[in-house]
């Protein structure tokens, strides 16, 4: 079969892309985390800045993302960026934020308020009752909110290819232009097994983090 | 020992405002334990959260062994206060030894003095260490899981415990019985307790003095029993129900009522014919037989009529045995079932300690009741 054929030719720029593609959907996601969940904490002490910013992550979620990308070219093209792997992974970037923020908002939310009560009855600072309870047990659904945001960034990924960001969607793009049946399987096969992977991994961590007291 | 000072909170602002407690005044001393009684939305609820600072005081003030409690940090505040409410909240994420080391931990005792300090708890609600130390909280039933609400309230040894319907949400059979351990407890314990409470029949169990609340004013605080038999208006003795006096039997001790000395005596080894004699002379009905000091049984005239042995042989066994520390409820209930009118009153050693009679308990109500009449 020609895909086997075309695979085993390529296999070094194969494994590149893939690699890539792996780099910018990290890379992203690290720094979704790395704002959101703060965000979605922030934000379960006031129910209207809540609504505002969650409202606000649901309006960008809407644009498409060939769209975003073209949106945000005469931007950061000004800043020199207007092509590449930086517009790719801010687009990458505010699309997990929803998952993520709302995610770590209602979970933080969710939390009993008997709980939040007690603990604040005992002595407890709000700090100290983010680490100890409401953070973990908040902590499965915030990794489910990471892992809606990592499947959905594997698609939107390939896309960011069209805006020479690299990454298996460079197989798509050009094995379109060029009529190309098994680079254009190649690459559609090979961002299905990533996003089936990604899911089945952190489906796996999810359950490996519930605390052991909700497991039972 | 707790002071409140004309508190008054009120909850919104304009025309939304709720004025959820009243100008209210009182001490609860140390190592008493205070009810706060009354319907719902009374404000017992926002008189004990404002006493741990999780509500603010609109107006007045709350001292705490002296000290205005807005001159303290409301964290460490909290800390030397426990707090127990209906819903537990335990942290389902940490174990029950996790759920109960919460403020020794946050106090920064060491792993040894926490480690022995749980297990202690543990025992002292009636759980075994080796058993529950490890479990999480979804494993006890609801039951389990209050006990180690109260051993979390007492694990830092507070002198003040905030209860806010601890007992509600566990069903009757071992609210009752988790009502006397925490008594027992309490009377180890000493520690001065605020209890929020809608039952009345809670209250009076628990309760050295009980405050009534009707829409957020203090409507009474005084001790169960005068609560019971000397309501302040008709709102408190409508909600301690038209049966008050037999709550008051409830609360009142055997010994509290109990003849000391009655005259229907009659030593075992004493002929039926001389004791026969002697009812019929003073027109008794019947006599206690004492063996040893211990009662044996009764002898009535016709019990004795025609026999010539000693009275032990011929007493009739009483149905019932009542102690001295027995409420006047069980005292009555046994008069009623077994149609006697007075019965012996055994100390803890089971010897004689007395008699009660139906007439005995009237009294006793009776100069409650009177109290009232000339104060
Ligand atoms: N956080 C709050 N905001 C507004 N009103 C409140 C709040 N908490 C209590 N209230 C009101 O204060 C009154 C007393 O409530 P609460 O102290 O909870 O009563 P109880 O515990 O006796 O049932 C009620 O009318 C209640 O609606
Ligand atoms: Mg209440």
């Amino acid at each position: 079969m020609n895909l086997f054929v075309f695979i085993q030719e390529n296999l070094s720029m194969t494994l590149f892309l893939t690699w890539e593609h792996i780099w910018l959907v990290g890379m992203s996601l690290i720094i979704a985390m790395c704002t959101g969940v703060p965000i979605g904490i922030i934000i379960t002490k006031n129910k209207e800045l809540a609504n505002k910013v969650i409202g606000g992550a649901n309006v960008i979620m809407t644009i498409p993302s060939i769209a975003l990308f073209g949106l945000m070219l005469p931007i950061l093209a000004i800043v020199g960026h207007g092509l590449g792997k930086v517009p790719a992974i801010i687009a990458l970037v505010l699309y997990s934020l929803l998952p993520i923020i709302r995610n770590t908002y209602i979970a933080i939310k969710n939390v009993d308020p008997a709980i939040v009560d007690a603990g604040r009855g005992m002595g407890m600072t709000k700090w100290q009752l983010l680490r100890e309870v409401e953070i973990p047990l908040a902590i499965p659904v915030i990794l489910a909110g990471l892992k809606t945001a990592a499947v959905m960034n594997i698609g939107i990924a390939a896309i960011a290819a069209y805006i020479g960001a690299g990454g298996l969607g460079v197989f798509i793009q050009q094995g379109i232009a060029r009529s190309h049946e098994a680079m254009i399987l190649t690459g559609a096969l090979a961002v299905s097994l990533l996003a089936i992977i990604v899911d089945l991994t952190m489906s796996l961590l999810e359950k490996l983090v519930t605390p052991r007291g909700l497991k039972l | 020992m707790i002071e409140y000072d004309s508190v008054t909170k009120v909850f919104g602002i304009g025309k939304k405002a709720v004025t959820a407690t009243d100008n209210v005044t009182f001490t609860i001393d140390k190592g008493e334990t205070a009810v706060f009684l009354g319907p719902s939305g009374c404000g017992k609820t926002t008189m004990l959260r404002m006493t741990n600072r999780l509500e603010s005081i609109t107006r007045g003030s709350i001292k705490v062994n002296g000290q205005d409690i807005m001159d303290m940090n409301p964290q460490k505040l909290r800390l030397t206060m426990g707090y127990v409410i209906q819903q537990i909240g335990l942290f389902p994420n940490k174990t029950i030894a996790g759920n109960i080391a919460i403020v020794p931990r946050m106090l920064g005792w060491n792993k040894e003095k926490i480690r022995a300090r749980v297990d202690e708890l543990l025992n002292m609600v009636k759980l075994d260490p080796e058993i529950y130390r490890d479990r999480y909280p979804v494993e006890l039933s609801g039951g389990q899981q209050q006990r180690i609400g109260v051993a979390r309230g007492l694990a830092a040894n507070p002198d003040i415990l905030l209860m806010d319907e601890p007992f509600g949400a566990i069903d009757p059979i071992n609210r009752d019985q988790i009502q006397d351990e925490f008594l027992k407890l309490q009377a180890k314990l000493k520690k001065t307790i605020a209890f929020v409470s809608h039952d009345i029949h809670e209250a009076i169990k628990m309760a050295d003095k009980i405050a009534i609340f009707k829409d957020g004013k203090l409507v009474q605080y005084d001790s169960p029993e005068s609560i019971l038999m000397r309501p302040a208006n008709k709102f408190v003795s409508d909600f301690v129900g038209a049966d008050r006096a037999l709550k008051v039997l409830g609360l009142l001790r055997i010994r509290d009522a109990m003849n000391l000395s009655p005259k229907n005596l009659v030593q075992a080894g004493t002929d039926a014919p001389q004791v026969l004699k002697m009812m019929e002379d003073r027109g008794m009905k019947f006599a206690f037989v004492l063996k040893d000091n211990k009662p044996v049984g009764y002898v009535s005239p016709k019990l004795l009529k025609y026999e010539q042995g000693k009275v032990e042989d011929l007493v009739e066994r009483f149905p019932e045995e009542l102690g001295t520390r027995e409420p006047l409820r069980d005292a009555l209930s046994a008069m009623l079932m077994h149609d006697m009118i007075d019965f012996p009153v055994m100390d803890d050693n089971g010897d004689f300690a007395g008699s009660i009679s139906y007439k005995n308990i009237q009294k006793s109500i009776l100069e409650l009741y009177y109290e009232d009449q000339d104060g």
